[in-house]
């Protein structure tokens, strides 16, 4: 019932605002005459980003070289197909700290969408896409976005049972003035068993209002596991809710972001920052490059914890510095502790990653 | 070792959110606009597009500057879609990024 309340409202937003289009469009360009761009149009691309992690967990080394490539193909400039395959290796010692590097390379794709973006207040999308539940999962993910390599220990909450959802969704930004933005997306995916397709049954949306002069976002994402979940022998529908924050006091230099998540078997709290040390007055050349990250999280679980969760209480702290030698490639390390009631261990990664943008097919202007 | 979250954990996320709110409301960030005596002149699309970008795109990433001209308007449809932008979002960008 949640559910269908959350999606009527996302709807009759979409409605009520639909009528005010044209007036803010007008109003814009009221601003400042538009000139055209001499971009070359819309041709397909293949982005994405490679990467390659020396992780410690514990004592137990790791090699994950990674790549996950992005297709784009547009189809005028009101449609696009798109989709992210990720390849992830993951090879350990043959004896867990000694012997030969063995392993696999693991291959999932992540979503295979078709975007119409059909209005500022409505952009429909259908495929199999990325749950849009909290910060983590839809934008901070990607390798060459991560500022550090760990997910947060409350990450699977809200991204059950894979991560992606196979239906319809509906996205746009719902209230555009100069003092704010209302941004919203409502989704519901089906039940899904095709191979590197899977997903659950679930339901759910995610709305955040960014503020312009303050540069703060807040949101909130509530999603409804349709599937039936066991749980302590006992079949559960579960709900999930977070609700995030993001202060950029100084936009790509200062930046400050915390979530906390909510679910029938655990809860738990992150928050991350990272500030550019462009400030430091000797050596500005290198240091304006480096980057200073650090997060400190939390997880509870509830009721026994599981369906992707930890089961035992577990608290984590991690700092790093990752170097940008172009904006494109990035050099990354970090170390972690990480406690529970079971033991405390260490976490470090270095590495690389690489982001890459290549277009394919001639230049031709769009109109 | 015990890590209890109860009451005053949440209670002590709660105030952080109010404080940050508190600050964020207070502060001026730096790029915000200061009370000027002159008359205001519109922004250019090329001060939109900058601003769309530090307003959207940097709530996740660093500036990717490096996007060959032919891929940016794909990219930008791309990034319209996760980041939710507007479609006048979309052309101050690409003014900005493409110009």
């Amino acid at each position: 019932m949640k559910t269908k309340i959350v999606l009527a409202c996302c709807l009759l937003l979409c409605v009520l605002r639909a009528d005010a289009q044209g007036s803010d469009t007008a109003e814009a360009n009221a601003q400042g005459a538009d000139t055209e761009s001499t971009h070359a149009g819309y041709v397909p691309v293949v982005s994405g980003s490679m990467g390659y992690v020396y992780n410690v967990n514990g004592s137990i080394p790791t090699l994950e070289p990674q790549i996950n490539p992005v297709l784009l193909i547009p189809f005028g400039s009101h449609v696009l197909f798109e989709s992210r395959t990720d390849f992830t290796g993951i090879f350990e010692h043959r004896n867990g700290t000694s012997g030969d590097y063995t392993g696999k390379v693991y291959k999932t794709v992540e979503f295979v969408q078709l975007d119409w973006l059909a209005s500022t207040h409505v952009v429909p999308v259908a495929g199999r896409y990325l749950l849009p539940f909290g910060l983590y999962a839809e934008r901070l993910d990607p390798l060459w976005i991560a500022n550090l390599q760990d997910i947060p220990l409350d990450f699977s909450i809200g991204t059950q049972t894979t991560g992606a959802g196979v239906g319809p969704q509906l996205r746009g930004v719902a209230v555009e003035t100069p003092d704010l933005n209302l941004q919203y997306t409502a989704y519901y995916s089906v039940h899904n068993n095709v191979t590197q397709l899977q997903s659950s049954r679930t339901a759910g949306s995610d709305v955040s209002v960014y503020f312009n002069s303050a540069r703060v976002e807040l949101g909130t994402s509530y999603q409804r596991f349709l599937d039936s979940s066991r749980i302590n022998n006992v079949n559960r529908q579960v709900d999930n809710e977070a609700v995030y924050l993001t202060w950029q006091p100084i936009p790509s230099t200062l930046d400050v972001k915390a979530e906390f998540d909510h679910s029938y078997t655990g809860r738990g709290y992150w928050i991350e920052g990272y500030s550019m040390l462009s400030s430091v007055p000797v050596a500005t050349n290198f240091f304006r490059r480096m980057q200073l990250v650090g997060r400190d999280e939390q997880f509870v679980p509830l009721h026994g914890g599981g369906n992707g969760l930890p089961g035992i209480e577990e608290k984590r702290v991690e700092g790093g510095f990752n170097y940008y030698i172009r904006d494109d490639w990035r050099l990354i390390s970090s170390y972690g502790r990480q406690f529970n009631s079971g033991r405390n261990f260490n976490l470090w990664n270095l590495g690389f990653t690489y982001r890459f943008v290549w277009p394919l097919g001639r230049e031709k202007k769009s109109q | 070792m015990s890590i209890p979250m109860n009451k005053s954990l949440l209670a002590l996320c709660a105030a952080l959110f109010s404080l940050f709110l508190w600050i964020a409301a207070t502060v001026p960030s730096v790029g915000a606009q200061q009370p000027d005596q002159k008359p205001k002149q519109p922004p250019t699309q090329d001060q939109r597009g900058e601003r769309v970008f530090d307003n959207n795109c940097a709530r996740c990433h660093r500036p990717p500057m490096t996007i060959p001209p032919q891929a940016t308007g794909t990219v930008i449809m791309h990034m319209r879609v996760r980041a939710r932008l507007s479609s006048q979002e979309e052309k101050d960008l690409l003014y900005y990024l493409a110009p």
